[in-house]
């Protein structure tokens, strides 16, 4: 997938756990996981906002576009 | 009243499932052991002497049609043994409330699988016995619903195949 989820760094910046992210986001801190280390298929515009609003960012901040080699997007693909 | 989850309608159709497959279970060492018997008696008619039947003669000279035909019930008992067991495991993940397991897709799959091959063991069946000599009046059929239902699973196979893609994107949305 292109697309990279810079939350790691976002994180660091703002000096706050994935825990209390979760909390604060409402999503599970399995899902938070999914999404941070890069194996979420897509995410809500309601996460996103919801993301946005917590870590004070905008939603470029956390999406990074990343061109490599053309995947397939099969179900085969996880 | 529900369809999927517990205390539903196919929790009830899972019981009617496990019920017919201990009965088919039943029956598919039943008629191996009736074989394994009929096999004996054909090999050793001597047995006979301590065994009462009615017009043994009869029976040691038809007893490779018996154990053929034991055979044969055997194979489409574990046939339908197979295809109850598929669902019984399907109706499983429905009584669950997660139609869309990823495991529905090939147990769907040999559903449909092994209604084909019911369907050519019955048209073996019918050529095997229009070749025996006292087997009369051998009327065999094609039946265009068996092989319509064969279809339709296999098409219900790759429905749930979607469903259980669908449902993979869905756990991956954030």
């Amino acid at each position: 997938m292109p697309i990279r989820v810079s939350l790691d760094r976002i994180l660091i910046d703002r000096r706050m756990s994935l825990t209390e992210l979760a909390d604060r986001v409402g999503v599970t801190i399995a899902n938070l996981s999914i999404l941070k280390t890069g194996k979420a298929r897509a995410v809500r515009f309601s996460t996103l906002a919801a993301l946005c609003r917590e870590l004070d960012c905008q939603p470029g901040d956390l999406l990074v576009y990343e061109p490599g080699p053309a995947e397939e997007l099969d179900e085969g693909e996880d | 009243m529900r369809a999927l989850g517990p205390g539903s309608v196919s929790s009830f159709l899972k019981i009617i499932l496990d019920v017919v497959y201990v009965a088919l279970v039943a029956g598919v060492i039943g008629a191996a052991l009736l074989a394994l018997a009929a096999l004996l008696f054909a090999f050793n008619p001597s047995l006979l002497a301590n065994v009462k039947i009615s017009d043994g003669a009869q029976f040691v000279e038809r007893a490779p049609l018996v154990v053929g035909g034991l055979l044969a019930a055997g194979f489409y008992m574990v046939s339908v043994l197979l295809i109850i067991g598929a669902l019984r495991r399907i109706f499983t993940t429905l009584t669950a409330g997660d139609p869309f397991h990823p495991d529905n897709v090939n147990r769907l799959r040999l559903v449909g699988l092994m209604l084909a091959v019911l369907e050519l063991g019955r048209y073996a069946v019918w050529g095997i016995s229009a070749w025996l000599p006292w087997v009369r009046d051998v009327r065999p059929s094609f039946s265009l619903t068996a092989w319509f239902s064969v279809l339709v699973v296999f098409v219900l196979a790759e429905v749930f195949r979607e469903g259980a893609r669908l449902r993979r994107e869905a756990e991956l949305t954030i």
